[in-house]
């Protein structure tokens, strides 16, 4: 695909230009004196410029397509079906992780049995402007997955930084309509700025290497196999210890997807919700009469485990981990899924 | 384009009471809806909540369908307290449902336990519409108690058909019984089925069917000619909503009629 150049100035010119027609979403620093920085998404408004992010958000990029709480449909009554009445959105910051991990719901909700309908006109209404990326979290463990820190597939358009400006790749058709839309402001990238960006990306990549290798971890292609044999371990008592159900690795985890469906009268109107679950919920699949096949938080914790790394890579082929270890930094009991896995590995080989 | 998770509207046409804690309400829908053995419906108590069962009705019959339920849950107690005529919501169907192909010309056993009859009783009445295209049917049913019995006046009418072979038994009898006491894995013994040309469907409590398949392969039955109903709570019936995993399968998309070859391997399946 094409590749283009645009300056920093220009770039700001164009975004404004965007705004006019489309919600704009993109980062900023809630913290700037903290330790580590954060970055949140919001709303871009007027002539604020960009701040291209360094690394991922904190939300996870499921939060623009599915809600916590949402209502999906009205019934028996002269209705009108739940749509967004959807302003095209644009979302910049998006990550190479989220990406990928974006692919599990993308297969979720519009594969299968049926195509959640609301599910795919967010998806069809929104524009991803991904960025590379040019630092890293103590937590992001992506290249464990086989997953650059720069998306390859999956964007709109791909922006990297070079010099005072970006690289501009286009990763579809809707990318490509962009460019058209800001043809003034983008010239074509020369060879040497293209090799100029290949070499800030391997560059990020070894230093990432460097803060990854020294921690041993599980890598994608034994991680099945592992959490099999690893069953009946006591990994799964071991840390469970410090969980408390709070559910918060699922929720804000850019993979996970479980949800329950409920009913609420309002106004009359009978109405059908779709509510983010959590499978560490002590309720999560306990059924009617009472009988709970996950009835304890060793169950619930290895369960979390056996569906991203066993279930997924049977039915996807890849596990449904983007190593962002957004699940590592929200959860009070430190559970570490990187700690997690290393543990199973210690003990699997030793048992061999 | 369709909201998949929008029900159509059913009505209430008759409530049958079959024990103190099982009901059959007898349904009609607002548009066709049909549906395969098997396969199971998500039923909505308007504005209140949803909840997974299994048909009992001949899939064959278009125009109504039949669901026997346990009050055994939140939904379920409130729907055993609602008049004829309320409307429900329905979805579905969903699953793969029995594959009913498979069974043509073989013995086919059916096991089942407790309110676990009610998806046999569609299976039963979708054989007895082509009965010709099967061996013959053999039907061995446990209750709790004789009171606990689903279908009482259905069965004996079915003992005496054709090719059709019923027994039944209760954990705990009482004076009136003059039947078999013990659980249902008491009367798997001596069956009249040829075990070359045999396949088995279980459907009950999953201790029940632990205990049944047990005692099945060990009668000589293969893992792949044992049909098994799963329970799990199934909350969107559409392989969305993550509930209902089993290994690598989910019972609403999968299932919820598995082999046992297939579910043999996973772990704490009977949990």
């Amino acid at each position: 695909m094409n590749i283009y150049y645009i300056e920093t100035t220009k770039l700001d010119d164009f975004v404004s230009k965007l705004k006019k027609n489309h919600n704009v979403f993109s980062p900023y620093i809630k913290d700037p004196a903290a330790g580590e920085i954060d970055y949140f998404y919001k709303k871009s408004v007027d002539t604020e410029p960009l701040l291209f992010n360094t690394y991922r958000a904190v939300e996870p990029l499921k939060s623009f397509f599915t809600y916590p709480y949402e209502k999906v449909t009205e019934y028996f009554s002269a209705e009108k079906n739940i749509t967004d009445i959807l302003e095209k959105t644009i979302i910049f910051g998006v990550k190479s992780c989220d990406i990928a991990g974006h692919k599990i719901q993308d297969f979720v909700f519009l594969e299968g049995v049926g195509v959640d309908s609301l599910y795919r006109l967010r998806r069809e209404n929104t524009i991803f402007i991904s960025g590379d990326c040019t630092d890293f979290k103590e937590v992001c463990h992506c290249l464990a997955w086989d997953i650059l820190p720069h998306p390859l597939l999956g964007f709109d358009l791909n922006l990297s930084p070079l010099n005072e400006g970006y690289l501009a790749e286009v990763g579809s058709i809707k990318g490509e309509e962009l460019i058209q839309l800001g043809k003034e402001y983008f010239v074509q990238a020369k060879e040497i700025q293209i090799s100029a960006r290949k070499t800030k990306r391997d560059n990020l990549i070894e230093r990432l290497k460097k803060h990854l290798l020294p921690q041993g971890l599980v890598l994608k292609d034994a991680v099945q196999k592992l959490v099999r044999e690893g069953y009946n371990l006591d990994t799964w008592h071991n840390f469970m210890l410090t969980c408390v159900e709070c559910g918060g690795c699922n929720l804000i985890c850019d993979t996970c997807h479980c949800f329950l469906l409920a009913d609420k009268k309002e106004d009359q109107i009978n109405l059908k919700l779709k509510v983010w679950d959590s499978c560490l919920y002590a309720n999560y699949a306990r059924v009617a009469g009472g009988a709970n096949p996950l009835k304890t938080r060793t169950q619930r914790l290895r369960n979390r485990f056996m569906k991203k790394f066993d279930f997924f890579v049977d039915n996807l082929g890849m596990p449904a981990c983007c190593g962002c270890g957004r699940c590592i930094e929200v959860c009070p009991g430190k559970i570490d899924i990187r700690e997690v896995l290393k543990d199973l590995a210690k003990k699997v080989t030793v048992k061999a | 384009m369709k909201n998949i998770y929008k029900p159509i509207e059913a009505t209430i046409e008759d409530i049958i009471v079959e024990t103190p804690t099982i009901k059959t309400f007898v349904l009609k829908t607002s548009e066709s809806f049909e549906f395969k053995t098997g396969q199971f419906v998500e039923l909505t108590l308007p504005g209140i909540g949803e909840a997974p069962f299994t048909p009992s009705s001949d899939p064959n019959v278009k125009e109504k369908l039949d669901v026997t339920m346990m009050n055994a849950g939140r939904v379920t107690s409130l729907l055993h307290n609602i008049p004829k005529n309320t409307s429900l919501g329905i979805r579905g169907p969903y699953g793969k449902g029995y594959p009913l192909e498979q069974f043509e010309g073989k013995d086919v056993l059916i096991v089942g336990g407790g309110v676990g009859l009610a998806p046999l009783r569609s299976l039963i009445l979708a054989l007895f519409a082509r009965i010709d295209k099967y061996n013959k049917v053999v039907l061995r049913y446990g209750a709790r108690t004789p009171e606990d019995l689903l279908y009482k006046e259905l069965i004996p009418r079915w003992s005496r058909k054709k090719k059709v072979d019923v027994f039944t038994t209760v954990d705990v009898g009482d004076s009136s019984w003059k039947g078999n006491v013990g659980l249902v894995t008491t009367i798997l013994k001596d069956l009249p089925v040829d075990l070359k040309k045999a396949i088995s469907v279980v459907c009950g409590p999953p201790i029940m069917m632990k205990f049944v398949t047990l005692k099945l392969l060990d009668l000589g039955f293969s893992p792949k000619d044992i049909y098994l109903s799963m329970e799990k709570n199934m909350s969107c019936g559409l392989g969305k909503c993550g509930h209902c995993r089993i290994g690598s399968y989910y019972v609403c998309r999968d299932g919820p009629v598995f082999t046992y070859d297939i579910l043999k391997d996973i772990p704490d399946i009977w949990e």
